[in-house]
């Protein structure tokens, strides 16, 4: 992964969750991982295309994406429905295109997919050829981590 | 009753209540206990019948009413002093059964049964340096005496992880010397050194994740000797007891030009020894740190082909040192960087055309990476800190990912000892290979 990519992610999701859930956000260490990984429950993917191609998975337990869901709408929920569904979404939407916007400022362009949500157990997500950039938020809804996978084209 | 008769109460019922009785013996003052079911029988004997070509810890074996058993010195086995009993001696033995594995373990003395509370357990901690914490299944006080249960499964390897058995083996295959330092034969100088060599190869992994491979080895060869007479002259101890030693140690390892760009000269005689065919080259440079030697290549082999286009896929780890590549400034560079660099308020930097050829990347080289038919590898002193099976694995990608003709520089100090499938370049004492 391009040094230059990490910081806009890394910052565009501290800002973005700050912003939208109003509490303390920590991260947590970056690292790298290849490998087949475990998803929590909730996952949001957005895909990136361009110059680079790749995608950004939002990646969160199913309490915490209710508990986030419930704060941006400010009222309560309790099951994962529609509207939460598309709340996540919407976070995972806004993270990534705080992020493409800063890029497209250091003059790298791409493109974005509209994202998708997809939920269930016991779910695994693999990369061919290209190692995950895990970046761990803690928030006070629980924790959230973005997995970004981009690539060069070459 | 108050809160505090409640709490004893508690503690004698903890007590009271017995779930779990081991057998107590003692190794060099040490108290030990095995759990009861795993042991058969407690019993004096000697003159065990010695059996060529085992570790040094096993004693031989013994007729155990006409079974033939291994014995096996406990003392020996975890570098405990063992007193040695005059010919015919007895020893005190205890039998252990795992399932059908039968053998006997020599103690010093075997005390008594002793039953306790499985609650009162507690887990064993790594300050425990006789002995190996993953040996030890917990620690229990009972009469103010503290226990160290040894897990014997473990010990004995019945049915152990795949990484245990390595090991096991890799203890087995050593010289005797080399495991029982406590055998009073007097070691030969050779062993010694083979010894101290082990040693310091051991202790560089752990304090500085350097591995000791084919790959390293002629050096550290080389450098051990060189480094003993040094620490010896100083009065030092030549072993590695910590990160700082070791860092010392490895001080001499790093290849010319590490941490700074490289002199132009002896550049431009390392791109006259190669040779590149088409008009783009793609060059791969893992571990390239804070990327000195990425943007010193790149200048390079700008200055012999002015027409050619190059593309450098730098990499490394570290997420610090890589972050800052990209923005690289110097107070001063030789003459021959100037035309590719700008001079601006904080020192001299690379142009932005020359920075477009190099791309950084955070990268974990051990994981897969899509880089295919390049011309050039450059991984200087970066092999040598992988894992040892890592390390083989990343030389077999590295040629499976050149193309026929193409080169792989390694550190000065790190050599290819299978040369089959590589012809070496010759330049000074530059590790070069071109791929055949």
């Amino acid at each position: 992964m391009r040094v230059e990519y990490i910081n806009p992610f890394v910052e565009s999701a501290y800002n973005v969750l700050t912003e939208v859930l109003g509490g303390e956000v920590k991260r947590g260490n970056l690292f790298l991982k290849s490998a087949t990984k475990p998803v929590l429950g909730v996952a949001a993917i957005v895909g990136l295309a361009g110059e680079v191609e790749g995608r950004v998975l939002f990646d969160m337990s199913k309490p915490t994406a209710i508990k986030i869901a419930s704060v941006m709408n400010a009222e309560e929920m309790t099951v994962l429905d529609d509207l939460a569904k598309a709340t996540i979404s919407e976070l995972a939407n806004m993270i990534t295109a705080q992020a493409v916007t800063k890029l497209h400022e250091l003059g790298f362009k791409f493109d974005l997919t509209p994202p998708a949500l997809i939920t269930g157990d016991n779910m695994e997500v693999s990369d061919q050829e290209v190692e995950a950039l895990i970046v761990p938020m803690e928030t006070e809804h629980g924790s959230v981590e973005i997995n970004v996978a981009v690539r060069e084209r070459s | 009753m108050n809160i505090v008769e409640q709490k004893a109460s508690k503690e004698t019922d903890k007590l009271k209540k017995i779930d779990f009785k081991m057998v107590s013996f003692t190794l060099s003052g040490k108290d030990y206990g095995i759990n009861i079911l795993k042991v058969k029988e407690i019993r004096k004997a000697g003159n065990f019948t010695h059996v060529p070509n085992t570790p040094v810890y096993v004693r031989g074996v013994d007729n155990l009413r006409g079974d033939i058993i291994p014995i096996i010195d406990l003392r020996i086995m975890f570098n405990l002093p063992a007193e040695t009993k005059e010919a015919g001696g007895l020893e005190n033995i205890i039998i252990l059964r795992m399932d059908e594995l039968v053998l006997g373990i020599i103690v010093d003395n075997i005390e008594k049964v002793v039953g306790i509370s499985k609650e009162t357990i507690q887990p064993p901690h790594p300050i425990f340096g006789d002995i190996n914490v993953k040996y030890i299944s917990g620690v229990v006080e009972n009469e103010d005496r503290l226990y160290i249960i040894l897990d014997v499964d473990r010990i004995f390897g019945y049915v152990p992880p795949v990484e245990e058995r390595q090991q096991i083996a890799e203890v087995k295959t050593l010289p005797p010397m080399e495991e029982n330092p406590a055998t009073d034969k007097r070691p030969s100088n050779e062993s010694v050194e083979s010894l101290d060599l082990q040693f310091i190869k051991e202790t560089l992994g752990t304090f500085s994740g350097f591995y000791a491979t084919a790959l390293n080895q002629d050096w550290l060869k080389f450098h051990a000797v060189e480094w003993k007479t040094q620490r010896q002259a100083q009065g030092l101890d030549f072993q590695l007891t910590n990160s700082e030693d070791a860092l010392e140690f490895l001080k001499v390892f790093p290849s010319p030009y590490t941490g700074r760009l490289w002199d132009p000269s002896d550049l431009s005689i390392l791109f006259e020894h190669l040779d590149f065919e088409g008009t783009q080259i793609t060059v791969w440079n893992p571990g390239c740190a804070q990327g000195y030697e990425s943007f010193s290549l790149a200048v390079g082999f700008l200055m012999k082909y002015e027409e050619k286009n190059i593309k450098v896929w730098a990499n490394d780890k570290d997420l610090l040192s890589i972050s800052m590549a990209p923005s690289l400034s110097f107070p001063s560079v030789p003459e021959e960087y100037k035309p590719f660099m700008v001079e601006t308020k904080t020192g001299y930097q690379f142009k932005t055309e020359l920075k477009s050829k190099i791309l950084f990347e955070y990268h974990d080289i051990t994981h897969m990476n899509p880089f295919s038919d390049l011309h050039m590898i450059v991984a200087r002193d970066t092999i040598s800190f992988l894992k040892p099976q890592d390390q083989e694995k990343i030389i077999a990608d590295f040629y499976e990912k050149l193309r026929v003709g193409g080169y792989l520089i390694l550190g000065q100090n790190e050599k290819l000892s299978n040369s089959a499938e590589w012809k070496t370049v010759e330049w000074d004492d530059w590790s070069i290979y071109q791929k055949i």
